[in-house]
């Protein structure tokens, strides 16, 4: 892994720090920045870094591994797990992910970027966050 | 009576002196413990500000130094302890008020946006074992030299020193008498370890944090000299001075190395410290029950200061403060 990788979280969100915390890792853990092997950080030192509840750290490593994402087990820490992509998501995921980014292109179009802008923005994404 | 009042205001004047400059030991963008635009404290308010800290420090001086002549001549003990104690309050009083004053008028809401490292490289990267181990082998190799002139030792000799450096008590030509002053330095030397370890797992990786493990380290040398020249002096008449003087000059040394390091422009804490002034009460005391950090660096002056909101802080402080009582209980090193 390497040794740089930061995990950053505002407080000042309204998004809550487990879901943050998820998010960020998740990011990583699809570009394969974070790769499988990779041990995170135990719980205790990410919630000291982070200055939140080690329930919230806690919380947001149990979702991933929900995710098939880590491995928890007890006295080993958290470890990145290879994981089956699966081929095409749900429709339900993608109906869901429609909606969040309709929501998205809503409020940054209410601000002034252009469709061109957008899609841009969007491809970069699709491509930078890839497995 | 004129030496008993000298030395009362000798602590005194140091205590003012040390107030005097403490608002000036912070980082850049804190001013009196309260986050404000870099640029704020070099401007006409800041210095304002400053200025006037500082006539009400020069007043409470002025006050407790009367109070200090009109009661030492009934009550000396007046002088060490309550006199000083009363010039750290009026001088808490009034970083407290100023710390308030920049809050609510100059005060600045810096984004609460907190950062993790995410490598797994354990903490201990600023201890260096071959520092740490030479002081201990250093009094290892005093004790042999002292077993191997244990009968040059007289049956009883001068070894208890009081705050003044004057020698008044006994010791015998025993283990505890010959290897006291060893031992004491031995366990000094594992108490500033522990503060260093504790602080090293208990914080986050910040500046100020390789400073203070690194300057805890540098100490074991000054305490493993003035220790191995109390064992040595029943032998060989030892300049006690020097191990207190040396003292003396790496604690000052130590300070102005750590300010410099703290206040350098690169100086870049690489997991950041929470930012809001509402976790500083008074400006002095760090409240944040939802930070699991046992300690945080401080917001004025140098080193650290613990989360008081955090029940392992108070755990943590009681058994340091257990731990430094011990050789007391135990009738001190010699």
């Amino acid at each position: 892994m390497d040794g740089t990788l930061t995990l950053r979280v505002d407080l000042d969100s309204g998004v809550p720090a487990y879901r943050q915390i998820v998010n960020e890792l998740r990011i990583l853990l699809v570009s394969g920045k974070l790769a499988p092997g990779s041990v995170l950080p135990s719980v205790r030192r990410m919630a000291v870094d982070l200055g939140v509840h080690f329930n919230t750290v806690a919380e947001a490593y149990r979702t991933l591994a929900e995710e098939n994402w880590l491995d928890l087990r007890h006295g080993r820490g958290a470890t990145v797990v290879k994981r089956d992509t699966p081929t095409t998501p749900t429709a339900e995921l993608m109906q869901e992910f429609r909606h969040r980014l309709r929501t998205l292109v809503a409020e940054i179009r209410a601000e002034g970027a252009s469709a061109a802008t957008i899609r841009s923005e969007l491809r970069e994404l699709a491509d930078e966050v890839k497995p | 009576m004129k030496v008993e009042l000298l030395m009362s205001l000798y602590p005194l004047l140091l205590v003012a002196v040390f107030f005097q400059v403490m608002p000036l030991f912070t980082r850049r963008g804190i001013f009196f413990s309260a986050t404000v635009d870099p640029e704020f404290p070099q401007s006409s308010e800041g210095r304002g500000l400053l200025r006037s800290y500082r006539w009400q420090m020069a007043l409470w001086t002025v006050l407790v130094i009367l109070l200090t002549l009109s009661n030492v001549p009934g009550h000396p003990s007046f002088g060490r302890s309550t006199a000083p104690l009363l010039l750290v309050v009026g001088a808490a009083l009034s970083y407290w008020r100023k710390f308030r004053e920049v809050h609510a008028r100059y005060g600045v809401k810096a984004p609460e946006v907190r950062q993790a490292s995410l490598s797994t490289a354990p903490a201990k990267e600023n201890f260096n074992v071959w520092i740490t181990l030479v002081p201990f082998l250093a009094l290892a190799a005093v004790a042999m030299y002292l077993h191997m002139h244990w009968n040059d030792f007289p049956l009883r000799f001068l070894a208890h020193w009081g705050a003044n450096g004057e020698l008044h008590g006994w010791a015998g030509r025993d283990w505890r008498g010959v290897y006291g002053p060893l031992l004491f330095g031995a366990y000094l030397n594992v108490v500033l370890l522990a503060m260093a370890w504790i602080i090293s797992h208990g914080s986050r990786k910040t500046v100020m944090r390789g400073v203070t493990v690194r300057g805890v380290q540098f100490m074991l040398y000054p305490v493993t000299l003035t220790s191995i020249l109390a064992a040595l002096w029943p032998l060989l008449n030892t300049p006690l001075w020097l191990g207190q003087g040396i003292t003396l000059v790496s604690i000052v040394g130590l300070f102005y190395w750590s300010y410099r390091k703290i206040s350098a422009a690169p100086a870049k804490d690489e997991v950041p410290e929470p930012r809001g002034d509402n976790y500083w009460k008074a400006g002095i005391f760090y409240w944040n029950p939802d930070d699991p950090a046992i300690f945080v660096s401080k917001r004025v002056g140098i080193g650290y200061t613990m989360n008081f909101a955090n029940k392992w802080s108070w755990i943590t402080m009681a058994a340091v403060l257990v731990a430094l009582l011990i050789p007391g209980l135990l009738g001190g090193p010699g």
